[in-house]
């Protein structure tokens, strides 16, 4: 695997762990009893997230890796909507999709 | 739908919040990651922990978690999150005005389709109603109270005859 293909991986992965923590996050308002438990696995999965980042920032160009991350904006919803069963509307998906189009477009020239 | 609509000041507060925290995150980790000396994963290491700039992000992200954790309590993650794109917007806006960069035109649609995509989910219902485990839970409890509530108008008659 080339260099800069590990980085696109690294950086895929990072969205996907972000969707897990940011869904930990939420289940911490969720189920109360359990709230401390529900919010420190989510801020361990979130740091996990920040070194994966970091790490491929070290096989890739910022330009390249940060439009990347705007994916994370699916990974939540798709997480939202099969781990904590909300209710995701054809409208808020068309919202996600012009972000992930709309993100992409402002960072590929950063 | 309308109940979707008509979101709370607190909601509205938390989000514009959430939004300057990353703004603020964004830029000073840019300026971070670019200081990070290449050579080996343990020198990275030690600038990050003597670089006064990640002492700030700390402080950046803790604030950025308890507001963040206020804002879930109040809507649902589906919605929230998008919200969180515009400090795309607002990073590329601050650039112009205090870094003297260039926007290319392409940024200029990029910055227009990001905020129609966040009016998008602005418009949804902020909520999912009711969380499928407290609705499961609930008629078993209400049979319960009724079964132990029963009784006792009986007992205050008696008590009163």
């Amino acid at each position: 695997m080339s260099p800069v293909a590990f980085g696109v991986l690294l950086v895929v992965v990072s969205t996907m762990v972000e969707g897990f923590g940011q869904t930990f996050l939420k289940k911490s308002a969720i189920d109360v009893a359990r709230r401390h438990r529900w919010i420190l696995l989510g801020v361990a999965v979130l740091i996990v997230e920040v070194l994966l980042y970091s790490g491929a920032l070290r096989f890739l160009a910022v330009s390249t890796a940060f439009p990347i991350t705007s994916l994370s904006f699916v990974m939540v919803t798709l997480l939202s909507h099969w781990l904590l069963g909300e209710q995701v509307t054809p409208l808020r998906w068309g919202g996600v999709g012009l972000i992930l189009v709309g993100t992409s477009l402002i960072v590929a020239q950063a | 739908m309308s109940e979707g609509v008509r979101v709370p000041v607190k909601l509205v507060i938390g989000l514009a919040v959430a939004i300057a925290l990353d703004t603020g995150l964004q830029l000073i980790w840019k300026i971070g990651v670019a200081d990070l000396p290449d050579t080996s994963i343990s020198d990275a290491a030690v600038a990050v922990a003597t670089n006064p700039i990640f002492l700030l992000v700390i402080v950046f992200m803790a604030a950025q978690l308890v507001n963040w954790l206020k804002v879930l309590d109040h809507a649902d993650l589906s919605y929230a999150k998008p919200f969180t794109s515009l400090s795309y917007v607002t990073v590329c806006a601050l650039s112009v005005l205090l870094l003297g960069e260039r926007i290319a035109p392409l940024q200029i649609v990029g910055i227009v389709v990001v905020v129609a995509g966040v009016w998008c989910v602005s418009v949804t219902k902020r909520s999912t109603v009711a969380p499928p485990v407290a609705t499961e839970a609930r008629p078993a409890l209400d049979q319960e109270r009724a079964a132990v509530r029963r009784p006792q108008p009986v007992a205050e008659e008696a008590g009163v005859e």
